[in-house]
């Protein structure tokens, strides 16, 4: 179901350049997904590689950055994802 | 506090910030100085209200992407999200346009207000695999259904089939995210959109949501409660 997305295994040219500068990025351990590859959410964003690191940009600078804490953070994005009724 | 966001839990900070992304998430119209002030009495100062609401706004964009592509959890949770009601009735669309400058300035945040700027930039400023009328078909549509009056309504657009599944497209993501399904993007593969194009309106309408919601987020915090 849904629109195609091409994870880091799959991927070639551009794709394989941006998910490698992504695989780059400080990442709480947490988020790492056990496959070993690009975490899903910027999977997601497959089809469009050029993209990636304009969400993955704006995202640095708002879940890596305060003055909000990490589990404030996470308090945030969970109760707009249950909202949304999104499992992301 | 996330089965029933809207419910009273914690303390008065933990609850202010479950305020701000529900009300981010579900009506940013409704924001006002009230709400304003009462953010500041529970501890959260004008960069932490900031802080809240575009990184609510900018979760709404990785949500309808995800949903968009159907992409599964791929990391560890403690709490496993509950199943998703496709029977849910859609967010209201907002009954007024919300205009004139915002209570706290992006600028404070000038990274983030630089990445926004590039990412806007990017999703606007090209004519492959949509063209630019279309890309602006769609943020028109999305302004309208969040409130953002720094938008022109769509209202005078020359209507053709493709705009009228662009349409109903903008609607389903901005209003009913979790409702998105081959079916959503049917109407589009009938008009020769592949899959590159569909993402690009999915991409273009939920990235417009984001900007939209900071816009009316912010700028309704400078209104009197109606």
């Amino acid at each position: 179901m849904g629109l195609p997305y091409f994870g880091y295994t799959e991927s070639t040219g551009e794709l394989r350049e941006i998910y490698e500068r992504m695989r780059e990025r400080p990442l709480p351990p947490v988020y790492r997904p056990a496959h070993g590859g690009v975490p899903g959410i910027i999977t997601a964003h497959s089809l469009d590689p050029q993209l990636i690191p304009k969400v993955f940009g704006t995202s640095t600078t708002l879940n890596g950055a305060g003055p909000l804490s990490w589990p404030e953070r996470e308090l945030v994005n969970t109760i707009t994802s249950r909202l949304n009724q999104c499992l992301y | 506090m996330v089965r029933a966001p809207r419910a009273p839990h914690g303390d008065r900070r933990t609850r202010a910030l479950g305020e701000i992304a529900s009300l981010v998430t579900l009506e940013p119209w409704t924001l006002s100085r009230a709400y304003h002030a009462d953010w500041h009495s529970a501890g959260l100062s004008d960069d932490d209200i900031l802080h809240a609401i575009v990184l609510s706004a900018f979760f709404g964009h990785l949500n309808r992407i995800a949903d968009a592509v159907a992409v599964p959890l791929d990391y560890q949770v403690r709490l496993s999200p509950p199943p998703t009601d496709p029977t849910a009735p859609p967010l209201l669309p907002s009954p007024v346009a919300v205009t004139g400058r915002p209570a706290i300035e992006l600028s404070r945040r000038p990274a983030t207000a630089q990445a926004i700027a590039a990412w806007r930039t990017y999703i606007f400023d090209r004519d492959a695999p949509l063209t630019r009328r279309q890309r602006t078909v769609l943020a028109r549509w999305v302004s309208l259904f969040l409130g953002d009056g720094g938008i022109s309504t769509p209202d005078d657009l020359t209507a053709n089939p493709i705009d009228g599944a662009l349409r109903e497209l903008a609607e389903t993501i901005t209003l009913a995210p979790w409702k998105l399904s081959d079916e959503t993007f049917r109407p589009l593969r009938k008009h020769g959109l592949d899959d590159a194009a569909i993402f690009d309106a999915c991409a273009v309408t939920s990235s417009a949501g984001f900007f939209s919601r900071v816009q009316v987020a912010l700028a309704t915090l400078m209104r009197d409660r109606a």
